[in-house]
């Protein structure tokens, strides 16, 4: 549980706005200065909601889309630097499950076809493609008849299963999972989330788990990392982080998350305000205009996240 | 995290579908429309007489009848003769293989080139979309015969350049249409999900983008056939293509203008064999459109 | 309380390639005047075509065929088009799940929701502009005047489910239907439009209809709870009995399968196999192949709904009376 496996430092992603020709471009941060670390066997969730840059994150680990600025450190490299050539050795051990699992099928390619892909990318011998193919079908639970079936002819938690067998099929170390249950029915979440962590445990992965979702965060990582406007405002233990949240933010997220016990004593924090447009950021702490401990500081500096009570939080009042 | 679904009664019964089932069901589909099968009889039947036009032709169509200049349609010459005598049926039959050979060669420089263009414009994207979209651009401004004109202008008139003119002047409409179904798939997420996969360019392409639009494909190819029949009869009409004695349609419409009020079966049949054709396979285009493309349709 | 909308026995089927399909299927109950009454169920069970039903606002393909709803004691069910027309929006109004959809964006938001009022009263324009920023302020809109001459595109998805809420309580409605209303938007603004609701209901004395595929949002604003499964009602009660005490075995495993739950445990419970597609519909209790207690009679026989107490119904053999003690 100890090795650091990943380390992300300062990662920054910066789109250019569209903006009139000659004039100075604009820029909108997606991700301001993520910091990470993830060990061996560990889950780590990344929570938070839209336009919070949890998504961009997860696919600049991948260099699905290229980071501006700082490093990603994988077994002793910095995949920031690395060429394209180079990266897809990579890939072979950093997998990565999408949200909807149908969109990221082509329909018309047969399951076997799907599960190849990656053994055909990385070269794999075809000798042991078959026992591959049948293995993983077992591993994530599904019949080997299934091989031959098309993406449509399945139900959504069987297309998620397929979705996590091409992820793993090359047994990778670390799985990027983003939202990889919100698509599904409640009844086929469980099962799902079920079978992450029973992988986890037989394979020894790595999850980064991205998710707007909680409930499931709480139950599925053993670190949490609350994003809001690209930035890192709260990063904890899960026990410590649910049980008593620091960040004005994540306070709220917790407390408007509706919870199933009708019995639980409802202190409820209503943000005010909408989420402001990334683009057009407010200054100093990004959350200010929300929030209900607001100082003149907090409008004017930037909080810096610092270890508080065993954790990190950026915010001036803790 | 924004879906989350509602049961959609229509959308699900559509999708409950096997790729394996939709060819069968398209080729069903084809078997129920009519139109569509009217369309492929008739055009088989053409591509037949191309084919055996020796053993069908009365007559050979070089062969010149002296005793019978300007005869009208007889017994002996179905549809009459030309100006110096030689058979028009025969001349029409043998019409066939060059116009369906010339029209299919100029369809596949079409297809290769406008389908290359059209998957990198939308594969790559950025300034190489942008160049090439910007030449297509400039190019479809122009109505493909003029295009076409001005090519075998520079090439010189004969068949060939002709073919080679019309395949050339229909690239820009194809890689268009080829391009716009093809940057619909590039931001989904299945392609997306084979980057992350650690896969090539050239298997996503292949693998990822042309499953998906074979059917767009297949539909466009036989409309372009119609375009490349009239563009090289047109060619030909103005003297730029076919040169004769060959019988060219195109060619024999423009002998025969010159004799429209004296002798009304020279330009009158060629041009009949033109429409029918040229309708029949749009309008095999068209059923085809139904079918693989039903969003367009309406 | 009296009840303010009943269904009885409503069926509606949707044309298919092999004959109709049965999407909704003799689903009955009653909304009381003043509640919230939740629909849960998830995607597929037929909640959302209840809804559309109830409104006739159901695509060409799909039809009533057979059951009654009734409005304050009137059948809505034989009421004409022109009819209907009056009844959505002044009556009964609905607001869906994507704002984003249902809002034309080629028109200023203040036309909008103007024209909802111009349909059902007569008004002048200036009365009705002055009604719609009364509107946009009651739902919480800042600026009001300002977002009057917004395009829909301008603001956020929490900002057009405020809109979407200020156009269908325009005419003062009696009831709102309301399809998965915050599913498409982020928590702290779900929050936010939950509160907005159960403010608005107390306010103009509202019933609300609330379709949701999400326990914890039933658990913050039902009164009671259906609880559909495959196009049937499974089970019907009050929401906290629902929670504390569910009877019908899916229920249980509905509810023991959100995260929540299962605190501390490792691992979730879970719902073996799949929701089903109306075509996969089994013959007797749709849910007999994913149920932990299924027992014969179960794959041959639909149980009816059993009548447990005066709040509580129940479709599962095992409140079946002669079988009472099993439990």
């Amino acid at each position: 549980m100890t090795t650091t496996l990943l380390e992300v430092r300062n990662l920054e992603k910066k789109f250019a706005a569209k903006s009139a020709w000659f004039k100075p471009k604009q820029y909108v941060h997606a991700v301001n200065g993520v910091n990470l670390q993830l060990a061996e066997r560990e889950t780590i969730g990344i929570v938070g909601e839209s336009g919070c840059g949890k998504s961009t994150t997860g696919r600049c680990l991948l260099r699905l889309i290229e980071p501006s600025s700082g490093e990603v450190i994988f077994q002793g490299k910095d995949i920031t630097t690395l060429s394209k050539r180079e990266i897809k050795n990579i890939r072979k051990d950093m997998q990565m499950v999408f949200q909807d699992p149908m969109a990221s099928m082509n329909p018309k390619l047969s399951i076997r076809e799907i599960l190849s892909e990656p053994l055909l990318a990385h070269k794999i011998l075809r000798s042991e493609h078959e026992q591959l193919l049948s293995e993983t079908m077992r591993l994530v639970g599904l019949p080997e008849e299934h091989l031959s079936r098309f993406p449509h002819e399945m139900s959504g938690g069987q297309r998620q299963r397929i979705g996590i067998a091409r992820a793993i099929i090359l047994r990778p170390k670390i799985v990027i999972l983003d939202e990889p249950v919100s698509a599904l029915d409640v009844s086929v979440q469980s099962q799902i989330i079920n079978l992450l962590q029973d992988l986890q445990e037989e394979l020894g992965l790595s999850y980064i788990f991205i998710s707007h979702d909680l409930g499931v965060v709480e139950h599925i990582a053993h670190r949490v990392g609350v994003m809001y406007l690209g930035e890192m405002v709260e990063v904890a233990e899960k026990e410590r982080l649910f049980e008593k949240p620091l960040h004005p933010y994540t306070r709220a997220l917790i407390s408007a998350t509706p919870k199933t016990d009708p019995d639980e004593v409802k202190e409820r924090i209503i943000l005010k305000g909408e989420i402001p447009s990334p683009s057009n950021p407010p200054t100093g702490c990004k959350f200010h205009p929300r929030c209900a401990f607001t100082q003149d500081i907090c409008k004017a500096i930037k909080p810096e996240l610092r270890e508080v009570e065993g954790r990190k939080v950026a915010c001036h009042m803790v | 995290m924004r879906k989350l679904e509602t049961y959609k009664p229509i959308q699900a019964r559509v999708t409950y579908k096997s790729p394996l089932k939709i060819k069968s069901d398209s080729l069903q589909k084809l078997s129920r429309d009519k139109r569509a099968i009217v369309c492929i009889f008739f055009l088989f039947i053409v591509f037949i007489i191309g084919i055996f036009s020796p053993l069908l032709a009365p007559h050979n169509p070089e062969e010149l009848f002296y005793e019978s200049i300007l005869e009208a349609p007889s017994k002996e010459h179905l549809l009459g003769t030309d100006a110096i005598g030689r058979d028009v049926l025969s001349r029409l039959i043998y019409g066939v293989r060059v116009t369906l050979t010339v029209s299919l060669m100029a369809v596949t420089i079409t297809f290769f080139i406008g389908t290359l263009i059209g998957l990198i414009c939308a594969y790559v994207g950025g300034w190489v979309d942008n160049v090439l979209m910007r030449i297509m651009d400039i190019l479809l401004a122009l109505p493909s015969i003029i295009l076409a004109l001005a090519i075998v202008a520079v090439l010189g008139p004969s068949l060939t350049n002709a073919m080679i003119a019309v395949g050339i002047a229909s690239i820009p409409g194809f890689a268009r249409i080829i391009r716009g179904a093809a940057i619909t798939i590039k931001s989904s997420g299945f392609v997306e999900a084979s980057r992350s996969i650690g896969s090539s360019h050239s298997w996503i392409l292949r693998r990822q983008f042309l499953p998906n639009v074979t059917g767009i494909l297949l539909v466009y190819t036989t409309l372009f056939i119609g375009v490349a029949i009239l563009d090289t009869a047109a060619l030909s009409f103005i003297g730029l293509g076919a040169q004769p004695p060959t019988p060219e349609w195109g060619t024999m419409l423009s002998e025969g203008k010159n004799y429209m009020l004296d002798a009304w079966w020279l330009a009158t049949f060629p041009g009949l064999a033109i429409t029918i054709v040229v309708f029949a396979v749009n309008f095999l285009g068209d059923a085809l459109r139904d079918i693989f493309d039903p969003k367009s349709s309406r | 309380m009296p009840n303010i909308l009943v269904v009885k026995g409503l069926t509606t089927q949707f044309e298919g390639e092999k004959g109709p399909i049965t999407v909704v299927d003799q689903i009955d109950f009653k909304v009381k005047k003043g509640e919230v009454l939740g629909l849960v169920g998830e995607s597929g069970c037929g909640k959302s075509v209840t809804s559309l039903s109830i409104l006739q606002l159901l695509d060409k393909n799909g039809k009533i065929s057979g059951g009654e709803v009734f409005y304050n004691n009137v059948n809505l069910v034989s009421k004409s088009e022109k009819e209907m027309r009056g009844i959505r929006g002044k009556e009964i109004s609905m607001i869906f799940q994507d704002p984003m959809t249902s809002l034309n964006p080629v028109l200023i938001i203040g036309k909008q929701i103007g024209e909802v009022i111009e349909e059902h009263e007569k008004v002048s324009g200036t009365v009705v502009k002055q009604k719609v920023v009364e509107l946009l302020k009651l739902v919480g809109i800042p600026r009001a005047e300002e977002i009057y001459y917004e395009y829909p595109h301008r603001l956020s998805g929490g900002m057009k489910q405020r809109v979407m809420i200020a156009m269908a309580i325009a005419c003062n409605p009696a009831m709102l239907i309301a399809d998965e209303p915050t599913t498409a938007l982020d928590v702290t603004i779900q929050a936010q439009i939950l509160d907005l609701l159960r403010s608005l209901k107390d306010e103009l004395d509202m019933s609300i209809l609330l379709i949701t595929h999400d326990l914890g949002v039933v658990a913050e604003m039902c009164d009671r709870v259906v609880v559909m499964y495959a196009g049937q009602v499974v089970e019907t009660t009050d929401t906290r009995t629902l929670l504390r005490k569910p009877r019908h075995p899916y229920t249980v495993g509905l509810i023991q399968s959100t995260p929540h739950q299962s605190k501390g445990e490792r691992r979730l419970k879970s719902i073996i196999g799949q929701v089903p597609t109306p075509d996969q519909f089994l013959q007797g209790c749709r849910f007999a192949d994913r149920c932990p207690k299924a027992m014969d009679i179960c794959h041959s026989t639909i149980p009816p709904l059993f009548e447990l107490d005066g709040q509580t119904s129940c479709r599962c053999w095992l409140y079946d009376d002669k079988k009472e003690e099993v439990i």
